[in-house]
């Protein structure tokens, strides 16, 4: 069926982008763009399904196996059961009402104790391996190895109380490290990705990248 | 020589934990907190509003950003009801909506702010960037009710509000995607409201750009921006709390990397020399 498989979305994804760029720059198609930016909303959450289907299927594939680590996906499998039914219970109040939110047996209760907890417990490593590996890595062994070793010391300092706290000079000139250097290099990047991004849009909408076909681009 | 360029990483870890929790024990000095022109500039804008105004804040974020952005939230909204300056809260993630309805709830006890009168919280709703060009569009419309279930129509606070462009200012706290740049690009752009910011600092860079063209009117950077915004208010919460640690943190991480290329340079072979 190459029609469903290739034409039909090369058509959809061809009006798609064409109705994006044109709503946007002509005022008058204003209720164009409010309908079709409500479809992508809806389109956007009824893929939440589709990413439920591909968590569970991945972690059943790895109990069934009994890959390396399927007891993880165990605890994924209970995890999801726990928070579907307490979504579902809404502290009694049936999953048809708003959310309750703190007062009891509730998806609440165990956002703020699991979720938040273990979210925070997790960020917070960063700052155990990011010294670990500056002490292993980070090596003044070039010029421009140099340069960006003081630039780091002079914004890690001057980013914190301390460094206004040993000179005023610190924070003052790591904000123009901020305000010059990064933002040059910064709008630079920018301007390189929108430049980009407007290219493969355009190869996308004209049918020139299929990738996401799963066809190599022609 | 050698042994310390391969020392236990488990040294590297026990100098960071107790350099983050000692400064929580025993505070050792008062530090001074320099306040930045990118944060003074979001003070200026909620403190010049007249009582009654309407401002939007996004919490863009969840549990993994909580210790930068939840204080940084917390900093804005108590601003923001000392002032009495009402509040319309929104988030773009599904994990975000605990954190913001909980910061919400905690700075409106504190004033003895009502709900539906002086703030709202409108909760989550799938699209990212859509869901910002929709606010713009009809804010009613897209949040047809808020998180309670009550109706945006009839809320006091959200009864005049059918646009982005209706808020007096507007305000993302971000993590990621979607965040700053998707509200600049689907919000600030098409409505052109007075649009602030705060992240977190490893994202601060990334908006410089944005400062300088005017898109963003402030820019708050992790724990340290937020508290350079309790200094402002002049109430010291977490943030402040937090700098003498993370300050004694930057400076093990600094003390290990000064370490690290002293023993590199003194066990490195010399190089060899042409006859």
């Amino acid at each position: 069926m190459p029609f469903f498989q290739r034409t039909l979305p090369l058509i959809v994804a061809f009006l798609a982008g064409i109705i994006g760029i044109f709503t946007y720059y002509i005022p008058v198609a204003h209720t164009v763009e409010v309908e079709t930016s409500t479809w992508y909303r809806i389109i956007a959450a009824f893929a939440m399904f589709l990413g439920i289907h591909s968590l569970l299927h991945m972690h059943w594939y790895r109990i069934r196996r009994q890959q390396a680590g399927w007891g993880y996906s165990l605890i994924t499998y209970a995890g999801f059961t726990v928070a579907i039914i307490l979504a579902i219970y809404n502290n009694g109040q049936g999953f048809l009402s708003p959310m309750a939110t703190g007062t009891g047996l509730d998806l609440n209760w165990m956002y703020v104790n699991i979720h938040v907890a273990g979210g925070a417990t997790m960020f917070s490593l960063l700052a155990f391996f990011i010294a670990s590996a500056a002490y292993r890595t980070f090596r003044a062994r070039s010029t421009e190895a140099v340069i960006l070793l003081l630039a780091a010391i002079f914004v890690m300092l001057g980013r914190v109380p301390i460094g206004a706290y040993l000179s005023d000079f610190v924070p003052e000139f790591a904000q123009w490290l901020m305000d010059v250097p990064n933002l040059a290099a910064r709008r630079g990047i920018l301007l390189g990705v929108s430049l980009g991004a407007i290219a493969t849009a355009l190869r996308i909408i004209f049918g020139i990248e299929r990738s996401y076909l799963g066809e190599e681009g022609n | 020589m050698e042994r310390l360029l391969n020392i236990d990483r488990r040294i590297v870890y026990l100098a960071i934990f107790l350099g983050v929790c000692l400064p929580y024990l025993f505070s050792f000095v008062e530090l001074p907190v320099t306040i930045t022109a990118d944060v003074r500039r979001i003070y200026d804008k909620i403190d010049s509003l007249e009582e009654g105004a309407t401002v939007m804040v996004s919490f863009d974020y969840g549990p993994s950003s909580k210790p930068e952005l939840q204080p940084m939230a917390l900093a804005i909204l108590r601003h923001c009801f000392s002032k009495n300056v009402k509040v319309v809260g929104v988030t773009l993630v599904t994990e975000g909506v605990g954190l913001a309805n909980s910061a919400m709830e905690t700075a409106a006890a504190e004033f003895d702010r009502e709900y539906g009168r002086d703030y709202s919280f409108l909760g989550f709703k799938a699209g990212g960037a859509i869901l910002v060009l929709n606010l713009g569009q009809d804010l009613q419309g897209t949040f047809k009710a808020d998180l309670k279930g009550t109706s945006t129509s009839e809320m006091e606070v959200t009864r005049n509000i059918h646009s982005l462009k209706d808020f007096d200012y507007v305000i993302d706290l971000a993590a990621g995607f979607p965040g700053i740049e998707e509200w600049i690009a689907y919000g600030q752009e098409r409505y052109r409201f007075t649009f602030g910011a705060g992240c977190t600092a490893v994202m601060a860079p990334d908006f410089y750009p944005f400062l300088q063209s005017g898109q963003l009117n402030g820019l708050i950077g992790g724990l340290a921006g937020a508290a350079e915004y309790e200094t402002l208010i002049g109430r010291k919460a977490k943030a402040m709390g937090g700098m003498q640690a993370q300050s004694v943190a930057h400076l093990i991480i600094i003390a290990f990397i000064l370490l690290g290329n002293a023993v590199y340079f003194l066990t490195r072979s010399p190089r060899k020399t042409s006859p």
